[in-house]
C-alpha cells in the first residue's frame, strides 16, 4: 500500500471515531446527567497518558524514516537539476550558466539506470520550485524544493523502468501549472 | 458605564456585518477558482486564477482573523475594557487594507500568492507590473500595522487588570486558583503574543524585501522562507485560538454548566504558547538544506501540540456537555461542530506534519484539504455561531426552528463535501495551486466538478444564514 492511501486510511478512521465520540456526547445531552468532576478528570488523565504514548511511538515509528540523505549512502549517478520559469533542466554536468540550461531544457529527457541510487542536486536560477517525481501514471514518488542559492539533495532508487514526468510544486508564477521536466529510467 | 458598552456592541456589529459580506464574497472567489480546476482545458487566463487564489486566500485569513478578534474583544469587555477607537480604527484601516489588496490583485494581476514567498513578487516574469508588487505590499503594511496596534491594544487592557503571569495564569501551575482568570482572558493573552510575534516577523519580511528589492542587500531564500512561515502559520494558528475562546467564554451560557481556568487548562496554554513558535518548521520540510535537528524539532513540536488540543481542548468540550441539559440552538450546535471539524482538521494536519507523509503530500491538494476543515468547518461555525448568540441576545425574534436546523444542515453538508474532494484530491497526488490540471493528474478535474455542487449547497446553506443571522445584526445595529 502507498504511503498515501495508508495516510488516507488512517485519518478516515480517527475522523470516523471522533465522529462517533460527538454524536454521543451530543447523543447524551437528551437525558441529564450531573456532572462527576474526578470521574471527568481520572478519564483525562488517563487519556492524555494514552495519547502521550501514542504520539512517542508514532514518532519513533516515522522519525527514521525520513528522505534526508544518509551520510553512509553513496549514491551511484549524480543528477544535476536546476528549476528556472517554467521548466526543470537536468544534466550530468553541472549547469552554471543560462545558455546551459537552455539546452538541456530543450534536450531529450536525461537517461539514468534502473536500480541504481541517483543523486538528484536540486536548486534553481529564479524564485522557488518544487521538484515533484511522479509516475505515468501520476502518482507522487519524491520531492524536493528548487531554492535559489540552495542545492537540495534528493537520493532516489527507481527500478520501474519506463518515463518519470517532473511537476513544479510551488507556486512560481503564471505558468507554473505548465511546468514540468522528466527524465527515462532504463 | 452603559454608553461605553453601546459602542463596543456597535463596533462588534460592524465588524460582524463586515465579516458576513467579506465571506460569501470570498467564497465566491473560491468557487471561481474551482471552476478553473474543473475545466479539463488548459487554463485560457492563468493569470486570473493565480490573482484570485491570492486574493480569495488573503480575503479569508484577515476576514476570520478579524473577526475573532472582534467578537474576543467584545466577549472580553465583561472583564477588561479594550478601545472601542482602537477597534474601529483597525476596522478603517483593515477596509483600506482590502481596497488596496483588491486592486493589486483584480487590478493589477498580482498573483505569487497570500504569503508571497520571496522572491517570486520580484519575478512577475510579465505578469504583473511593479506597482501592484508595491501595492500589495503597501496593503499588507497597512494592514500588519493596524492589527498589531489592535492586538496591543487588546493586551493593554487586560494588563490593566491582570499582570502578565496572573494572564498566563502561572499561578493556577502552583496550587493557586487566586486571582480568579476566566480562560479566555488566559487564551486571548496566549494568542496575542504570538500573534505579535508573528506580525513582527511579517515587518521583518517586508523590509527585507524592500531592502532586496532597492539592491541594498542579498536576501537570503531560506532565511525569507522561515520568516514567512513564522508569521503565516502563527497568524492563521492564532484566528482559530481566539475562535476557540470564544467558545470558552459563550458555550458555558448554553450547556448550564461552568467551565473554568484550572490547573490543565493552564499548562495546556503555556505549552501552546511555547510549542507553537517551533511548529511552522513542518512547513519547510521539503527544504533539505534546512538543518535536520530543526526538521525533527518541527515534527516533535507539530505532533505535540495535538496533545493539549485533544486532552484540554476537546476532551473539555466533550466533557461539558456530556449529559448538560444543552440548549441547542444554531450557536450552540455551530461551536460544537466547529470544534470537531477542528479537530478532524488538526487530525490531518498532524498526519500531514510527519516528515515522511510530507514526502508525498507536500503541496499537494491534502493541504488545502485540511486547513479548509479547520477554517470552514472549524474557525468559520465558531464565528457563525458566535453572530447568532450575539444577534438573538440584541434583537430577539426566533424563526421555524426547522429553517435553522436546516441551514446548519446545509452548511455541514455543502462543507465536508466540499473538502472531501481536497483530500480525495490530494491522497491521490493532485498538485495544490494549479490553474489545470496536467493530464498525468486530470483526475483533479474530476474532484472538483464533485466539489462545485457542494459549494452550491454550502453558499445556499449562507443565504438562508444571512436571511436570519445577518437581518438580526443589521437591525441591532440601525436599533
Ligand atoms: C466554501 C468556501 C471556500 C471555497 C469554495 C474555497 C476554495 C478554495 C480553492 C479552490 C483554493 C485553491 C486550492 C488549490 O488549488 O491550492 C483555495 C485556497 C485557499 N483558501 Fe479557500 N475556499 C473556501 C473557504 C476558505 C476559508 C474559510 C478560508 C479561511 C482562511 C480559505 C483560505 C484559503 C487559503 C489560505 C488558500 C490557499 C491559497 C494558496 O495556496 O496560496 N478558504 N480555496
Ligand atoms: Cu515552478
Amino acid at each position: 500500500m502507498t504511503v498515501q492511501l495508508k495516510a488516507l486510511y488512517l485519518f478516515l478512521a480517527i475522523a470516523a471515531l471522533l465522529i462517533l465520540v460527538f454524536a454521543l456526547a451530543a447523543l447524551s445531552t437528551t437525558s441529564s446527567i450531573p456532572a462527576n468532576a474526578s470521574a471527568a478528570s481520572r478519564l483525562r488523565k488517563s487519556f492524555a497518558i494514552l495519547l502521550g504514548l501514542v504520539l512517542l511511538a508514532a514518532l519513533g515509528l516515522t522519525l527514521p524514516n525520513t528522505p534526508y540523505p544518509r551520510q553512509a549512502d553513496v549514491p551511484e549517478k549524480v543528477v544535476f537539476v536546476v528549476a528556472k520559469q517554467f521548466a526543470f533542466g537536468l544534466s550530468e554536468t553541472p549547469i552554471t550558466t543560462e545558455e546551459q540550461w537552455e539546452a538541456v531544457s530543450s534536450s531529450a529527457p536525461l537517461e539514468i539506470p534502473a536500480g541504481a541510487l541517483v543523486e538528484f542536486r536540486v536548486t534553481s536560477f529564479d524564485v522557488n520550485h518544487g521538484f515533484g517525481v511522479y509516475t505515468a501514471g501520476g502518482r507522487l514518488l519524491a520531492q524536493t524544493q528548487a531554492m535559489p542559492g540552495y542545492v537540495n539533495r534528493l537520493r532516489l532508487r527507481l527500478d520501474r523502468p519506463g518515463k518519470y514526468p517532473v511537476l513544479c510544486l510551488e507556486l512560481c508564477g503564471m505558468q507554473h501549472h505548465e511546468m514540468r521536466g522528466a527524465f527515462v529510467v532504463r | 458605564m452603559d454608553a461605553a458598552m453601546d459602542r463596543i456592541r456597535r463596533v462588534t456589529l460592524v465588524w460582524m456585518i463586515t465579516a458576513l459580506v467579506l465571506f460569501p464574497a470570498m467564497t465566491l472567489l473560491g468557487y471561481l477558482i474551482r471552476r478553473f480546476q474543473a475545466s479539463p482545458t488548459p487554463a485560457a487566463h492563468p493569470e486570473w486564477f493565480y490573482s484570485l487564489l491570492t486574493l480569495h486566500a488573503l480575503g479569508m485569513v484577515g476576514t476570520w482573523f478579524v473577526s475573532s478578534m472582534a467578537g474576543v474583544s467584545y466577549l472580553l469587555s465583561r472583564y477588561v475594557r479594550p478601545s472601542p477607537a482602537v477597534s474601529l480604527g483597525a476596522f478603517f484601516g483593515t477596509l483600506a487594507g482590502v481596497v488596496l489588496v483588491c486592486l493589486a490583485t483584480v487590478g493589477g494581476f498580482f498573483g505569487a500568492g497570500w504569503y508571497f514567498l520571496f522572491p517570486l513578487p520580484l519575478y512577475p516574469n510579465g505578469a504583473w507590473p511593479a506597482w501592484a508588487t508595491a501595492l500589495f505590499f503597501g496593503a499588507l503594511a497597512l494592514l500588519g500595522t493596524s492589527w498589531l496596534v489592535w492586538a496591543l491594544d487588546v493586551l493593554r487592557a487586560i494588563s490593566q487588570r491582570y499582570s502578565l503571569s496572573a494572564a498566563l495564569c502561572l499561578h493556577y501551575l502552583g496550587a493557586s486558583t487566586e486571582p480568579e482568570v476566566p480562560p479566555i482572558v488566559l487564551i486571548t493573552t496566549v494568542s496575542l503574543i504570538v500573534c505579535i510575534s508573528g506580525l513582527v516577523s511579517a515587518v521583518i519580511v517586508l523590509v527585507l524585501f524592500a531592502a532586496h528589492w532597492a539592491g541594498w542587500l542579498n536576501v537570503d531564500a531560506l532565511l525569507m522562507k522561515n520568516l514567512t512561515f513564522l508569521f503565516g502559520h502563527t497568524l492563521v494558528n492564532i484566528s482559530l485560538y481566539l475562535g476557540l475562546g470564544i467558545v470558552y467564554e459563550v458555550l458555558p451560557g448554553y450547556a448550564g454548566r461552568p467551565w473554568k481556568t484550572n490547573r490543565i487548562v493552564a499548562m495546556a496554554w503555556s505549552s501552546i504558547l511555547f510549542l507553537v513558535l517551533f511548529a511552522y518548521f513542518h512547513h519547510l520540510y521539503m527544504d533539505f538544506a534546512q538543518p535536520g535537528w530543526v526538521q525533527t524539532l518541527g515534527q516533535i513540536a507539530s505532533y505535540f501540540l495535538s496533545l493539549p488540543a485533544a486532552a484540554v481542548t476537546i476532551f473539555g468540550v466533550l466533557n461539558l456537555i456530556y449529559g448538560a441539559s444543552m440548549r441547542w440552538t444554531p450557536a450552540s450546535t455551530l461551536f460544537v461542530l466547529g470544534v470537531l471539524g477542528w479537530a478532524i482538521g488538526g487530525v490531518a494536519a498532524v498526519i500531514d506534519a510527519t516528515v515522511a507523509v510530507n514526502f508525498v503530500f507536500h503541496n499537494t491538494l491534502w493541504v488545502p484539504a485540511h486547513f479548509h476543515t479547520y477554517f470552514l468547518a472549524g474557525l468559520v461555525f465558531f464565528v457563525l455561531g458566535f453572530i447568532d448568540h450575539l444577534g438573538r441576545e440584541l434583537s430577539p425574534g426566533e424563526e421555524p426552528k426547522g429553517l435553522s436546523k436546516f441551514t446548519v444542515a446545509l452548511l455541514v453538508v455543502g462543507a465536508y463535501g466540499f473538502v472531501a474532494t481536497f483530500y480525495w484530491s490530494g491522497a491521490s497526488s493532485v498538485p495544490r495551486r494549479f490553474a489545470a490540471y496536467p493530464d498525468e493528474v486530470m483526475r483533479g478535474a474530476a474532484h472538483a466538478r464533485t466539489s462545485l455542487v457542494f459549494i452550491h449547497v454550502f453558499l445556499l446553506g449562507m443565504i438562508l444564514y444571512l436571511w436570519m443571522a445577518g437581518r438580526r445584526c443589521v437591525r441591532a445595529l440601525f436599533s
